[in-house]
């Protein structure tokens, strides 16, 4: 692109970045104003600047417990999504059966209804299988993720079916193809994958808060809302809580994108 | 009674499945027996500050008690009854739980919380222990009580040069103190008071009006008093309190207001004292305005015991405690969480010394008039939300007064009947 | 390897039908032994999911059918009702109001969402300077709390000392109620969910973007093809799987709708804003009518699945798979 264009570009990007910006800055602001309730306008110079409010999260709930606990869900969380949706998404992709279009139909259906009703069924499911109060019963829902399948079926659908072919040609069978050849390409989706899989585990907050009752077990989101009383909000430790839940997604997000723009680099394709 | 049954059912197949990644980690059910025993307690009321509150007492309860041990389970008010629903449904509520008023007739009704027998209610206020109770027997022990009164910020009096309210005032005086404290340029409010079916039937009990049949089944508030009280709801909006559009409505926005020197009267709860204690000006309460009668909100919490519980014996011990004991009504009076709800006055004095504000005499004689909240047959819920939102309409101009309580009545006696 | 070498524009649209021929199954026709490996292969690769999503989505939805069927509040004991709770909903006003809100959201939402979305991603893949930053900050959104965020909107949107209002004035436009209005209520909710959602649509832009190989674009420059042309013919085809993915997913996540409205108008003014998700949400934990909230789920699951299925059935003609 030309020179001027780039710098137009970059220009207009970087307004409509300060828009997407504003409104962290805010939470960021009230977060440090110690004992601020939260005006109708956002004040963007902290009234009484103050780290009161962090101080607060760390001396009101088990912090770094609960920090583990969320960090551990969430972990394992991704790391079973990308492994599950991986191999759903190379059989839809790449392993005709019959009834492939009605079983992958019937895996985009998982996500047509409400969560809210499915809590009671899902709840007594739990507790049938002994895991009521434990980290399984948290986690053990969330290991497989239609959206995961289908976003990484979409992604392995671009992945030209000729490397396979010749990989086939050299005597390879489906999982070095897998392994070897589909999944170094797909880069780009899986890490896009793992930070929404993160994102899902890390921000959920009902099924955690109805599963979990000691509070050694709880995770940050339910910490965070055990802060809040029944008629006040300390609007300063409430957007505390929210800096530290958010910075990690982002920091994982940009660290998955460095990841991506190098494994696209390295994939061979020129 | 086992409840949900075909769900266990649909669950078993899954069940036995999984069995094989779930180990075989069996529950810990009590034992009904003597020696040591555990019982769980779920609550709200000490989320948000009182954990360590709730603590003591159930420190002291267990020191009482050295066979029984009490798991305490805080959840924050606003999920804590999505979680009670679902422990209901699954059978897994704790052994003593938290539960409010208005759900305390569905609970009855179903069977789910177990009759208590031989509690001495005289320890409780009286109107307290009787709203718990259903064909006289006792189904759950009030925890703790609050009202609502009218805050006023004495300092916007004065500079008004007018005179502070008492417990003589009407509707009508609190009106034109409102319209002469409004000073809208300054971004001063004469008078905040939500426009909610909290504060509707409240008004209906002041201006003389019913706001239910005496069954429950059937409205009773499109009436000359019914539409009278949603007029004085209505008629404040936009006059001498802000609007929905100028922040009504928006978490916090009446308190910090408030706080902020910039509303004379309050209709608050008296749960809001702590948040005002550091208020750079001087504040009093006094008891609510009333129309052709005096009538207080009067709030309650209170705790069950699951009929489900293998420890009913030490469960209602330990409901008792938390509600009656010498323990608990020092340990509230300290913290200056919501006022025991024992009947001994008496001991409530060094409640009245407790700082700002000055008059919490008023907090007491609010209880000589209340009005509770109407409690429907069925569609408790549902017949807030109605009446809220149509009287919000009113509030917005989109709705005559009188079109809104007519519309509110029929929808309500849709739901309820 | 015809997909990366660049082949004339138009062929790359055109050929997508071609290319959507797939390789015949590898085990039909084959000796027994053989078919009974590949479908376990099939197996090995699809049960890792398949056992999770049944046992913990297909069995409770299959359990809320069941909720369905009966007149249940959760506590009491469930009373057998049949496919009354479905008539009853059918004729109900309330229900027709939330279907129709939620239509609305939609139809409003996506094409923002899309468009914004897209005009974000090619803006980040183009080289600028802090381009790895100004990605990360336009998904800040994506990751901030609802509560935050309908507050800020809620603030924007404020009809008499907004932001968006005062602006509006500046240019002489008088600017509507918003969220206190009912007949902006909605709009208010598009305006604020297109906004939260770019940086997801950007997210899933961007990874399909990178995967486009570079050479097809030096191919078409060399051909002398322009901007518009290089994204009508080369980007938009290429992306054609991740902009599918986009729309399926955006179309089922907005059905069910909620957070949002939930945090920014509750439904309000007057149910202006009501969608069936919070009357979900309402009728099972608040309202204690379990057996319709389920049948309103499961009413709101066949919508979701048709659109879903024409959109599965569709795919062939547009989207560009390998």
């Amino acid at each position: 692109m030309r020179k001027p264009a780039v710098l137009t570009l970059t220009i207009v990007v970087a307004v409509g970045a300060v828009a997407m910006f504003f409104p962290f800055l805010w939470t960021l602001v009230t977060s440090v104003s110690s004992g601020a309730g939260l005006s109708a306008t956002p004040q963007l110079i902290p009234a009484d600047p103050s780290l009161d409010a962090y101080g607060e999260l760390f001396d009101n709930t088990p912090f770094l417990q609960v920090v583990l606990n969320s960090l551990g869900l969430a972990v394992a969380t991704t790391l079973a999504q990308l492994t599950t949706s991986a191999l759903a998404a190379y059989a839809f992709s790449r392993l005709p059966f019959r009834g492939s279009n009605l079983v992958f139909g019937i895996y985009l259906a998982t996500m047509m209804i409400p969560i809210q009703v499915l809590i009671v069924p899902l709840f007594v499911e739990i507790k049938t299988l002994g895991l009521l109060n434990t980290h399984l019963g948290v986690l053990l829902p969330g290991i497989a993720s239609a959206f995961g399948v289908f976003l990484l079926r979409q992604a392995m659908s671009a992945v030209p079916r000729e490397l396979d072919e010749a990989a086939t040609i050299d005597g390879a069978g489906h999982f070095r193809i897998f392994g070897t050849i589909v999944l170094p390409l797909i880069g780009p989706a899986l890490a896009t994958l793992t930070v929404f899989a993160f994102m899902s585990s890390w921000n959920s907050f009902l099924w955690p808060l109805i599963v979990l009752r000691t509070p050694e077990l709880q995770t940050l989101p339910i910490a965070l809302a055990g802060l809040q009383g029944q008629y006040t909000t300390e609007w300063d430790v409430l957007m505390a809580g929210s800096v530290i839940s958010v910075l990690p997604m982002v920091a994982i997000y940009v660290f998955a994108q460095r990841f991506v723009i190098q494994g696209v680099a390295n994939t061979g394709i020129k | 009674m086992f409840r949900s049954t075909h769900l266990t059912a649909a669950a078993a197949a899954a069940a036995v499945i999984a069995l094989a990644l779930a180990g075989c980690s069996s529950g810990d059910s009590g034992n009904a027996s003597d020696g040591p025993v555990t019982i769980t307690y779920s609550n709200f009321i000490s989320n948000g500050g009182n954990e360590e509150n709730l603590e003591t007492i159930v420190s002291a309860f267990e020191a009482e008690n050295p066979d029984v041990t009490v798991e305490v389970t805080t959840l924050p008010y606003a999920d804590y009854f999505t979680t009670l629903q679902t422990d209901l449904a699954a059978g897994t509520q704790a052994d003593v739980f938290d539960i409010e008023y208005a759900n305390f007739g569905t609970y009855v009704k179903d069977g789910v919380i177990a009759p208590l027998e031989g509690v001495d209610t005289s320890v409780y206020r009286e109107s307290l222990a009787e709203a718990y109770a259903s064909d006289g027997t006792q189904y759950a022990l009030p925890s703790s009580f609050s009202d609502v009164v009218l805050f006023y910020n004495s300092d916007l009096f004065d500079k008004a040069g007018l005179d502070y309210p008492t417990s003589d005032w009407t509707w009508a005086d609190e009106k034109a103190a409102a319209a002469k404290l409004t000073d809208q340029a300054a971004g001063v409010w004469g008078d905040y008071q939500p426009i909610t079916f909290y504060e509707y039937y409240k008004a209906v009990a002041q201006a003389g009006g019913d706001f239910l049949s005496a069954d429950g089944t059937a409205t009773a508030f499109d009436s000359p008093e019914g539409i009278a009280a949603a007029e004085w709801l209505v008629g404040k909006s936009g006059t001498v309190m802000p609007t929905t559009e100028q922040g009504a409505g928006t978490p916090d926005y009446d308190s910090g207001l408030f706080l902020e020197g910039k509303l004379a009267m309050w209709h608050s709860g008296i749960w809001m004292f702590g948040a005002m204690a550091d208020a750079p000006f001087t504040w009093d309460i006094a008891v609510e305005p009333g129309d052709t009668e005096k009538a207080s909100a009067l709030f309650s919490n209170a705790v069950a015991v699951s009929a489900t519980s293998a420890q009913k014996e030490a469960a209602q011990d330990f409901a008792e405690f938390l509600t009656s004991s010498k323990t608990m009504v020092e340990t509230r009076l300290d913290a200056g969480w919501e006022l025991p709800p024992v009947a001994d006055d008496s001991l409530l004095t060094s409640y009245l010394d407790k700082g700002a504000p000055a008059n919490r005499q008023a907090v007491f004689d609010s209880l000589e008039a209340v009005a509770l909240p109407p409690i429907a047959a069925t569609g408790q819920t549902e017949m807030q939300d109605i009446v809220t939102e149509e009287l919000s309409e009113a509030a917005a101009g989109r709705k005559t007064v009188e079109e809104a309580v007519s519309s509110a009545a029929q929808r309500v006696d849709a739901v309820i009947g | 390897m015809t997909a990366l070498q660049s082949p004339p524009a138009s062929v790359v649209v055109r050929g997508a039908p071609v290319r959507a021929q797939r390789p015949t199954a590898r085990g039909l026709g084959r000796p027994r032994r053989s078919r009974l490996r590949y479908a376990l292969i099939v197996l090995a690769f699809l049960l890792p999911s398949a056992v999770p999503l049944t046992l913990f989505t297909l069995v409770p939805m299959g359990a809320a059918f069941w909720v369905s069927l009966h007149e249940w509040n959760l506590i009491g004991p469930m009373k057998w009702v049949g496919l009354d709770n479905y008539v009853s909903l059918a004729g109900d006003p309330d229900t027709r109001r939330a279907f129709g809100n939620t239509v609305y959201y939609i139809v409003g939402y996506l094409p923002l969402v899309y468009i914004g979305g897209l005009a974000i991603a090619l803006a980040l893949n183009s080289r600028m300077p802090a381009r790895a930053f100004l990605r990360g900050i336009y998904f800040l959104p994506v990751v901030t709390s609802w509560i935050v965020v309908a507050l800020v909107w809620r603030w924007l949107l404020n009809p008499e000392y907004g932001v968006v209002n005062y602006a509006l004035g500046l240019v002489g436009i008088d600017g509507p109620g918003w969220w206190t209005d009912p007949a902006w209520a909605m709009p208010s909710i598009i305006l604020a969910s297109a906004w939260k959602d770019l940086g997801f649509v950007m997210v899933i832009l961007l990874a399909g973007l990178q995967a486009i190989p570079r050479d097809l674009y030096e191919a078409a420059t060399v051909d002398g093809a322009g901007w518009w042309r290089r994204l009508f013919s080369i980007t938009l085809p290429m992306l054609s799987p991740s902009t599918f993915f986009v729309i399926v997913i955006s179309l089922i996540n907005g059905f069910q709708v909620f957070d949002q409205v939930y945090a920014m108008t509750g439904g309000g003014p007057a149910g202006s804003s009501q969608v069936v998700v919070q009357q979900v949400y309402d009728l099972t934990f608040r309202y204690g009518r379990a057996g319709e909230a389920s049948a309103l789920s499961w009413m709101l699951f066949v919508v979701v699945l048709a659109i879903t299925i024409v959109q599965l059935r569709g795919q062939k003609k547009w989207v560009n798979y390998a």
